[in-house]
């Protein structure tokens, strides 16, 4: 998407109610700073792997503001059983479709906004986060007040649906009070014709709180999607964060994980899944500010066909960060010659007393294991499908919610049976 | 039910076996000694049909059929089964799951019913007992974090509940203490019987002291040097194998 036409997008939304004066300054300064720096190119080091052509050179409107949808909306085909869902169609927040649980407050951003004053950052290095500044909408933000634990996941849906190409800058707050708990699932779907979805997500994790954070990427292949992580976590706060993506042309997840307060933990785990000609692009920073924290990545990917994929995941250890525990784990299956993975664990380490460890592997499926399960008695197709599950297994451990967990090893399996792409 | 005749093979463009005849009958235990290098894991791997081994000459018949087109699968569900030297290691495969695919592929083979959680839960658990193995086992990925003797002791297990009729040992008896072989030796003794055969390979008499064989061969660059009864182990045992060698 050439710059005239974000200029030309730009300018259209001024004309909306929902923008009201007191963001306005913000986004002319978040668009006027994306301007400047253009979408990133192969030339921008983190950006090597990555072919936004499909961004660049599609042409994208801001699709109309549709707040309450006809009731013609079916949800029902992304049921997951005991799970309340937040509905947001084209990048608007759905009310009348949606289940808000009582112990959780549901603003849209602005209101958001306003309550806590001054929030909106703008991120000097991230055009995504300037352009979903610039463009974002009323959306969707949770507040769950200190010390509640939440038991039944709260889902945000996204679907988007168009018969034209579409440009969705969905944000999401969410803020976990002080010793609360809660799951959260973000779950992207959709079938629009042509779809540039560009996320911003910012969690912030009070002291002692804990967040399961799991995102479902399933949206059609006709959607380029760029998923910006923010996470702010608190002393002895844990967030758990577990991705499945399978959908998108194009997907990346850009996610920064803020170590600010000591004793706090993150764990990432991640499983892409990717077939035709795909690219699926994780790219994860996870920052050690403050003494006493631990840190685990564990990224996984199948890959098929003539599909792609980058891991990119540094682990910054700052200066006064000592006893930091991190760990970073990339391995990858390719089941086809044509597959590609650009694997890129980092550290970057700069206190003296700290425990890190990193590694990857990028490999086709064992053949002495295939030749293993044959001997048993089972055919080739069924070995293999054993063997790739076998892969994937550890991914889904994390999930505490049986019904998600039950829900995501279907989506796997779905797609795993899917295509007969054994032969290689 | 397992003949072998003037069998040459190679791998890689290099000939191991040079012309080897070996007949097994139902009811039978024959072993096959020899040192390192000699042929005896690629006339195994020949039997179970790994890929990279090039039969040149001579055949493989299993019950009065050649075998040598046939896939791993198929051999494995027409009978032969082969406890491996070095069993592989699958993690995030359970071992309930595993076993429960390869029985249940044998039970559709041969058009009988297959097993469901339950039942296949049932039989496993009378086959752990007869191989002294903790039920924990059920829940472990296949190999994963096995001991030697355990991974043996996994194999001997996959046996006597897949029920082949040609069990090839392949070096069964390495990395195992006593307690582990007697009990391996053990369940290989139950699962004798005069429908079943077997072919133990190996580099000492140890094993063949628990488990006897009614023939035994060396193997000797590709070839049977010699054959002989029980007894031949012990002789092999006492002189080594290089009054055998040309």
């Amino acid at each position: 998407m050439n710059i005239t036409h974000f200029q030309t997008e730009f300018d259209k939304i001024h004309t909306l109610d929902h923008f009201i004066d007191t963001i306005h300054l913000k986004r002319k300064e978040a668009f006027s700073k994306f301007l400047d720096k253009g979408l990133p190119t192969k030339n921008w080091e983190d950006w090597r792997f990555t072919n936004l052509s499909a961004i660049s050179k599609g042409e994208f409107n801001v699709p109309e503001t549709i707040d309450e949808l006809e009731s013609s909306l079916q949800i029902e085909p992304y049921k997951i059983e005991n799970v309340n869902t937040i509905v947001v169609y084209n990048g608007h927040f759905q009310k009348t479709l949606s289940e808000i649980p009582n112990e959780v407050k549901v603003l849209n951003n602005l209101d958001y906004i306003n309550l806590k004053s001054s929030v909106i950052q703008i991120e000097e290095d991230s055009p995504f986060d300037l352009l979903n500044t610039a463009f974002f909408n009323g959306g969707v933000s949770l507040i769950i007040d200190p010390g509640k634990i939440i038991k039944t996941a709260i889902r945000i849906l996204f679907i988007a649906n168009s018969e034209e190409s579409i440009m969705t800058n969905p944000r999401v707050y969410l803020d976990v009070g002080n010793d609360s708990n809660v799951t959260f699932v973000e779950h992207h779907v959709g079938n629009a014709v042509s779809h540039f979805q560009n996320t911003s997500i910012l969690l912030s994790l009070g002291s002692n709180s804990s967040l399961d954070h799991i995102r479902i990427q399933s949206n059609s292949y006709s959607t380029q999607s760029i998923a910006n992580l923010h996470i702010y976590q608190e002393s002895d706060s844990h967030y758990n964060f577990t991705q499945f993506a399978s959908g998108s042309g194009l997907g990346r997840t850009n996610a920064y994980v803020h170590l600010n307060g000591e004793g706090s933990n993150c764990k990432l785990n991640s499983l892409s899944l990717s077939d035709e000609k795909q690219h699926l692009d994780n790219h994860i920073i996870i920052d050690h500010k403050v003494p006493h924290c631990t840190s685990s990545q564990l990224f996984k990917s199948v890959l098929r066909e003539k599909s792609s994929g980058v891991f990119n995941g540094r682990t910054i250890v700052r200066e006064n960060a000592q006893k930091t525990d991190a760990k970073q784990s990339n391995k990858n299956l390719l089941l086809s010659k044509e597959s590609l993975m650009n694997s890129n664990p980092q550290l970057e380490i700069h206190a003296d007393d700290v425990r890190c460890s990193h590694g990857s592997t990028t490999g086709e499926l064992d053949n002495d294991a295939l030749f293993y399960l044959r001997s048993r008695g089972i055919d080739v197709a069924t070995a293999k499908s054993i063997l790739v599950k076998g892969f994937v297994a550890e991914c889904f451990a994390m999930i505490k919610d049986e019904n998600i967990k039950l829900f995501l090893i279907d989506y796997f399996d779905n797609w795993l049976n899917r295509k007969k792409i054994y032969d290689y | 039910m397992l003949t072998i005749s003037n069998l040459h093979a190679s791998v890689d463009s290099k000939s191991i076996l040079n012309g080897i005849n070996l007949s097994i009958k139902s009811g039978e235990i024959h072993a096959i000694m020899g040192k390192n290098g000699s042929g005896k894991s690629t006339l195994a791997n020949l039997i179970t049909g790994r890929e990279g081994y090039e039969i040149i000459k001579g055949d493989i018949l299993f019950n009065g059929e050649s075998i040598s087109e046939w896939s791993p699968e198929k051999r494995a569900l027409e009978g032969i089964f082969m406890s491996f030297q070095y069993p592989v290691v699958i993690p995030g495969v359970n071992n309930t799951y595993f076993l429960k695919a390869a029985l249940n592929a044998k039970l559709k083979n041969n058009g009988e019913k297959e097993l469901n959680a339950a039942d296949f839960l049932k039989l496993i658990k009378t086959k752990l007992a007869e191989m002294d193995m903790d039920s924990k086992y059920l829940q472990r990925a296949v190999n994963e974090g096995f001991s030697g003797g355990e991974k043996k002791r996994n194999e001997i297990l996959q046996m006597i509940t897949l029920e082949p009729r040609l069990s090839v040992l392949d070096e069964t008896d390495s990395g195992l203490d006593i307690d582990a072989l007697k009990i391996v030796a053990n369940g290989v003794n139950k699962y004798r019987n005069s429908e079943r055969c077997f072919l133990i390979i190996t580099h000492y008499q140890r094993l063949l002291k628990y488990i006897e064989p009614d023939f035994v061969h060396v193997l000797i660059d590709g070839q049977i040097v010699k054959s002989g009864g029980k007894d031949l182990a012990l002789e092999l045992e006492e002189k080594g194998y290089s009054w055998l060698e040309v």
